[in-house]
């Protein structure tokens, strides 16, 4: 009996060793997968006894901090509504968008930089801390910006960017809700039609209307064809293109009228012709200049931006889809299945602010460990350049004259000299969505800004004091 | 000596027994203090006194046996301790009362061999503990396994697997002559005579009516691979284990077909997380404890084992899934460290069984190492999702009474018949 006895022996070593070699798989190999599962509620909860790092904003307030329960950390937000749709909420049940998401490594320690120090540390038997994020944004701007769409009683979304860096000054999109709040109302967050948990400002995706006469603009002058001199004539109103009709703004006729008067008047059928003159490919290549078709690179994870572009059921079409004359005509004035971000315009407006250099979006000026070494620091960088420093003064001088000759004339103030460029969308079913953008001081630009507010009176114009009143925080004025 | 030898054994126990209770401790209350360090004196103190009562009954017996089951019931009692301290009073309470069986079936069955003759009774005393828990079983995540006296539940079939071991040793010990002879072939694998086959069936009949009645396919392909592995050992006929395969993939099939439980257990296994929040949930949260683990752990008393308010993430962690909480808090080091105990523990079970002289001992030491084997491999395959997952106790490591104290009375059994032997071999 003694050899079936042996035979035994070594079926059960074969059954220990593959028991081995199958926690081996499982704890080396498959380990990284578990641990990555969405549905391994772990890490959430070992991140949850790291303190987390502080968010604070460029005035040092602070917009995300801790509240320890037990031996668990929990984050509150000091600010409440202010700012939610860039800042973002961490929470162990809905778990992390916004700055808290994108910003995870730092703010738990664990990204390489911070961890050399933590290492340091943990030998010195020290506690384990996140390091802080500083915000260029300024609580004061958001504030304001918010607080003038909310007297609005509208949705939209507000993008201030410093002209020099790219730094977002503010970010607010309305309605907005309370990050401290989520358990109580996450149903109704989530079943409310205007979206409150949306950011408006990176993933709103509106038809830009006359604000995208910049950029045909910039198509037109850089294509020595155009000066801001060149004459035009328009007798009707409207005007014929491959047998599509296309109008003015109330059908109104201007006459004769310069370039620079067909800018700051806003006039389609102007537009339309000098877009059917340049044709699809200069006005697509233009737009990819100006960063259509790709996501600004703000340091948000890119799944919370998107892309401008020409749009069709929800996806982004390619830049060689071809389109008749009609369909560049309409494009060359916004409309056409355009679809574009309030930060993207914002960006617009930075670039021509700045002489023709579009600088990278960034919103975390530096990172610094609880020692308060600064591990990360923002270096601002050019991320597009657009269009020539000659056209950019051209685009400032005409945007001058919309402020104080044209459309744009309810951002117009005594305490400083404003750029600005209108647009409005006509919406099915309820009221326009209407644009504001520009930046001041036009002499020497600080800030650059992009206003849409949903469902405006019919010529845009309540957007123009939000712009107004928002810059004016900004300047400090 | 062997018994200068087991207390050389029993060295490295003490040591590891203060060092884990030492750091469980410190885990859980960040110091160390006089109620962990009397544990560790109470546990060897035990131990010492067995060892000491060995000396006297069976001064022959293996010298290793003791000492490892020591060992895994010291590593079983400090990871319950760590999930939940008054578990681990209970426990230790049970292993006393396991240690006070050992004694007594040292002293009453000193000639174990005598129970060659009482196999019969051994066997329906098996059979109707095993009836006792169908009838009067109460339903634990669907399985009937357990039954109430008093205010302790009790697990028959813990105890049953023994008494069915020891009535197989001797029937099959007895007809072994008659089950090996060839009377034809199948494919050429010589076949017994069909009249032979008898007890197969009856012994796959009773545990298809196991799995059945109680709902437990653990407990059923435990009985059956007992089975099988001793009717190979006492018959050196392959054919056994084959057949034997085949009527249970065959049985498998039809439970999956009529079980609900079966095919859950099934499907959870091929694919847990298509449902991974309800029907999926335990064995995908003991994957992911697995998982954390990594090579070294988490450490004891760090890993993510229970809930805020004490309660186990995985749903029976002391009991089933003890081995999950092992593996994540000790890594695979720590873990495979102690599937090599087992492996050590199995060995020193098979070599009594080959060294023995009669037929009787080689069949119930065998039998016993091969049940010890089959129940270690079907939890811990079980919760590593290797096979399907089945709720069975790791011998001496889960909590639960009757299991530790039934492990010892087995203990028991292998140490009279390695004394025995040992004793002869030594004249």
């Amino acid at each position: 009996m003694n050899t079936p006895i042996r035979r035994l022996f070594l079926i059960s070593v074969i059954m220990f060793a593959s028991l081995i070699a199958m926690l081996g798989y499982r704890q080396v190999i498959e380990a990284q997968d578990l641990a990555d599962n969405p549905q391994n509620t772990r890490k959430v909860f070992a991140q949850m006894r790291i303190e987390r790092g502080l968010i604070l904003g460029s005035d040092k307030s602070e917009l995300a901090r801790n509240r320890k329960e037990d031996d668990l950390y929990y984050r509150t937000y000091p600010t409440g509504d202010l700012a939610p749709h860039l800042v973002g909420y961490n929470d162990p049940t809905y778990g992390q968008v916004g700055l808290e998401h994108s910003q995870n490594s730092y703010l738990t320690g664990t990204a390489d930089e911070v961890e050399i120090v933590n290492l340091v540390d943990m030998l010195t038997g020290k506690q384990k801390r996140g390091a802080d994020l500083k915000l260029t944004i300024n609580p004061k701007v958001q504030r304001t910006a918010l607080g003038e769409l909310q007297k609005l009683g509208k949705s939209g979304a507000v993008v201030v960017l410093e002209v020099q860096t790219g730094a977002v000054v503010a970010m607010v999109s309305n309605p907005t809700y309370d990050p401290n709040q989520l358990a109580d109302n996450w149903q109704l967050l989530n079943s409310d039609p205007n979206a409150p948990l949306f950011n408006r400002a990176t993933q709103g995706l509106y038809t830009p209307g006359s604000t995208f006469k910049l950029i045909t603009a910039t198509a037109a002058l850089e294509s020595g064809s155009f000066t801001p001199q060149s004459r035009f004539r328009d007798d009707r109103g409207e005007v014929v293109i491959d047998g599509f009709t296309i109008h003015n703004y109330r059908t109104e006729p201007f006459g004769e009228h310069s370039f620079q008067e067909a800018l700051s008047q806003s006039i389609n059928t102007t537009f339309a012709q000098i877009g059917d003159q340049l044709g699809e490919k200069k006005i697509v290549d233009y737009m990819q200049k100006f960063g259509f078709y790709e996501k600004p690179p703000l340091d948000l994870a890119s799944d919370e931006i998107m892309a401008s572009g020409r749009y069709e059921d929800g996806e982004l079409l390619s830049t060689g889809d071809s389109m008749d004359k009609a369909q560049v005509a309409s494009m060359a004035f916004g409309q056409e299945q355009l679809l574009v971000t309030p930060l993207q315009m914002a960006l617009v407006a930075q670039s021509i602010a700045n002489g023709g250099k579009m600088m990278k979006p960034y919103s975390v000026e530096s990172v610094a460990d609880y020692n308060g070494t600064i591990v990360k620091q923002a270096r601002p960088g050019v991320w597009k350049t657009p269009l020539e420093p000659g056209t950019a003064s051209d685009l400032k001088d005409m945007m001058v004259k919309v402020v104080n000759e044209g459309t744009g004339s309810k951002t117009k103030t005594s305490k400083v000299q404003m750029a600005a460029k209108t647009g409005t969308a006509e919406v099915t079913g309820r009221g326009p969505n209407a644009w504001f953008m520009g930046f001041a001081p036009a002499d020497n630009p600080k800030y650059a800004i992009a206003v849409v507010v949903e469902d405006s009176d019919s010529g845009g114009g309540i957007a123009g004091p939000v712009m107004r009143e928002t810059m004016l925080s900004a300047l400090g004025l | 000596m062997q018994r200068n030898r087991e207390l050389v054994n029993f060295l490295p126990v003490v040591i590891l027994v203060f060092a884990g209770f030492a750091s469980v401790y410190m885990a859980r209350s960040a110091q160390i203090d006089a109620s962990s360090l009397s544990f560790g004196l109470l546990f060897v103190g035990l131990f010492l006194a067995v060892h000491l009562f060995l000396r006297l009954a069976a001064p022959y017996a293996d010298p290793f046996l003791l000492p490892l089951a020591a060992l895994l019931s010291a590593i079983g009692i400090m990871m319950i301790y760590r999930i939940d301290p008054a578990l681990a009073a209970a426990q230790t309470r049970w292993m006393m009362v396991g240690l006070g069986l050992l004694v007594v079936v040292m002293i009453t069955l000193r000639n174990y061999r005598k129970l060659d003759d009482y196999i019969y009774l051994c066997g329906i005393l098996g059979v109707v503990l095993l009836i006792i828990t169908v009838f009067l079983g109460i339903n634990e995540n669907g399985a009937f396994l357990s039954i109430r006296v008093g205010s302790i539940q009790f697990q028959p079939g813990e105890f049953s697997k023994i008494l069915i071991t020891i009535f197989l040793a001797g029937y099959l010990n007895s007809k072994r002559e008659l089950l090996s002879t060839t009377t034809w072939h199948l494919f050429g694998v010589p076949m017994p005579a069909f009249k032979h086959l008898g007890p197969l069936i009856t012994m796959w009949g009773m545990s298809f009516a196991l799995l059945l009645f109680m709902n437990d396919l653990g407990t059923s392909m435990l009985f059956f691979g007992i089975f099988l592995a001793m009717t190979y050992v006492a018959t050196a006929r392959v054919a056994y284990p084959v057949i034997g395969g085949i009527l249970f993939i065959a049985g498998a099939a039809l439970a999956y077909q009529i079980k609900g439980t079966v095919r859950l257990r099934f499907d959870m296994w091929i694919n847990p997380w298509s449902d991974a929040m309800d029907r999926g949930y335990q064995i995908v949260q003991s994957l992911f404890a697995i998982g954390d683990g990594g090579l070294f752990g988490t450490g004891l008393g760090k890993g993510y084992l229970l809930f805020k308010n004490g309660d186990p993430i995985i749903p029976a962690l002391h009991t089933d899934f003890i081995f999950s909480a092992i593996a994540e808090e000790l890594g695979l080091a720590g873990a495979t460290a102690l599937i090599v105990l087992f492996m050590i523990f199995c060995y020193r079970v098979f070599k009594v069984a080959v060294v023995s002289d009669d037929g009787f001992s080689k069949l119930l030491a065998a039998g016993l190492g091969a049940a010890f084997v089959l129940q270690t491999f079907v939890i811990l395959g079980g919760v590593m999702k290797l096979i399907p997952l089945t709720g069975i106790t790791l011998p001496f490591v889960s909590y639960g009474g009757s299991s530790i104290v039934a492990n010892f009375g087995a203990l028991a059994l292998l140490l009279l018949v390695s004394n025995r032997t040992n004793k002869e071999r030594a004249s």
